[in-house]
């Protein structure tokens, strides 16, 4: 694989209760094509990774709506897989050059979550579950929930070594100038903070939030273009049962050391190569299985190594969410896959400020849907 | 997607056949933020039974104490209206698990 990150660009993650969908989109693609010292017309095709917009705010139709906002009527498609359609948007823009279809696409990730109350927000959201769950009257936190009783019960685990995935990520947040949160937390914090669905409580929870990002990709660079490369080496989506229920295990996800595994292999990389990673973590315990299943620790021991800061910032070798992950920088469903690779791009390129990871060579995304239901992997590289 | 009367209707001979149906819970959890349509159940337990002969379902736990919420409490599935219909709607019925 050939292919070049160009210019990349986010918006504040928030409450952004003043900024429309539009809005949104319009800032991320316009940095993210001036970084890319491009014009809007030499974009070939325009994907975008949205989950709740025709639920929410009933505009479907969005792959046109985001053409008006770059102001070329190029091809243009929403992709949707829940939380990894930015990941599966992207996974679907990087096919289409490798098929020689196109040649520079542009990929925006956008979520608009706020303008909605906290119900209708979660009944949207368990639009990624299936009808047994629903009727069963859970909810994301809930399903979340289930693990993380399965997890803590097989590996006998406690609420606070949990707590500290949560410490961990608000710390790397208050370097990040685009986080919702830009505060530290304690163990105690989370483990005083409400009840959402025991064991989980708030504080292991991701935030509703608003945001959009963009990034432009191209399987022919052009020598103008004066940053330091960084190439995406691989891209791998595998899926799994709709519900978790049904799982073999409720400790790993299948789908996340199934693409994993394809995307190591694809790279030519193994998880002791990767030097900072963007996690999925929606949940407290997601983050904790995530960091078993891509191989950055042995099972049960993850969440003594994140407590022991193994992949803080300053701290440990592998760094993890600098960006705050989607717990303190905000989880705007659609948005997240592509602010991943944002943030990882950056590291790369040694343009994080005073979340730069020393020397990061190679990185990886991890972008889930559901409860494990759909992963998108990709891995980013300074060198071919 | 909504869960819908009609949906619920197609899944009759599959609800009816689950009518008294013994298991034992896997794992549990209390939503006290629910979806809205369960939202005058909350707090309630939503739990993953295995059914004897293998089969796993997911399913909210009725006529709890705080004794049963743990792994391998015996539940029985048991026809219960299943939420609060938002104004003059067809009230749903469906299966939930009750301790034994």
């Amino acid at each position: 694989m050939k292919i070049q990150i160009l210019g990349t660009a986010t918006t504040k993650f928030g409450e952004l209760w003043g900024v429309s969908p539009r809005t949104m989109a319009r800032e991320a693609i316009q940095n993210a094509v001036v970084a890319s010292g491009l014009k809007p017309s030499d974009i070939d095709a325009i994907f975008v990774g949205n989950m709740l917009s025709g639920i929410l705010g009933n505009q479907a139709n969005l792959g046109s709506l985001v053409t008006e906002e770059l102001g070329e009527f190029k091809p243009s498609l929403r992709v949707e897989g829940a939380c990894a359609s930015g990941g599966l948007a992207l996974n679907t823009a990087i096919n289409s050059l490798l098929s020689g279809q196109y040649k520079t696409v542009l990929i925006v990730g956008l979520e608009k979550m706020t303008d909605h109350n906290s119900d209708d927000v979660t009944a949207g959201l368990m639009a990624a579950g299936s009808d047994e769950e629903r009727i069963a009257g859970a909810t994301f936190p809930g399903l979340y929930a289930l693990m993380a009783r399965a997890y803590m019960q097989k590996y006998g685990i406690t609420e606070e070594l949990l707590a500290s995935v949560s410490v961990k990520n608000h710390y790397h947040g208050t370097f990040n100038p685009k986080a919702q949160f830009q505060m530290a937390i304690t163990v105690t914090d989370v483990m005083r903070s409400s009840k959402v669905a025991d064991p989980l409580k708030l504080l292991d929870c991701s935030p509703i939030s608003d945001g959009a990002a963009a990034v432009v990709i191209t399987s022919e660079p052009s020598k103008k273009f004066a940053k330091k490369p960084v190439y995406i080496t691989a891209s791998e989506v595998a899926t799994d049962t709709l519900s978790f229920y049904e799982r073999s295990s409720f400790t790993s996800l299948a789908a996340v050391v199934n693409a994993s595994a394809k995307a190591y292999k694809k790279a030519g990389v193994t998880s002791e190569d990767i030097d900072v990673a963007e996690i999925h973590d929606c949940f407290s315990i997601a983050e904790v299985v995530a960091t078993e299943d891509l191989g950055f620790s042995k099972r049960g021991k993850a969440a003594k190594d994140i407590a022991e800061e193994k992949f803080t910032l300053g701290k440990g070798k592998l760094i993890t969410n600098p960006s705050g992950g989607l717990k303190s920088c905000g989880h705007p469903v659609g948005a997240t896959g592509i602010k991943q690779i944002v943030e990882i791009t950056e590291q790369l390129r040694g343009e994080a400020g005073k979340r730069q990871v020393p020397n990061a060579r190679v990185g990886l995304t991890h972008n889930v849907g559901g409860t494990g239901t759909v992963a998108a992997i990709h891995i980013l590289q300074t060198k071919l | 997607m909504k869960v819908t009367p009609v949906k619920l209707w197609r899944r009759q001979k599959e609800t009816s056949s689950l009518i008294g149906k013994k298991g034992h819970i896997l794992l549990w959890t209390i939503i006290r933020v629910p979806a809205k349509s369960f939202g005058q159940q909350a707090p309630y337990p939503v739990v993953v039974v295995e059914l004897e002969g293998g089969q796993r379902m997911v399913g909210q736990l009725v006529d709890w104490q705080e004794k049963d919420l743990r792994v391998g409490t015996n539940v029985i599935a048991v026809l219960r209206r299943l939420r609060t219909e938002e104004k003059a709607d067809v009230i749903s019925y469906n299966i939930k698990f009750k301790p034994l």
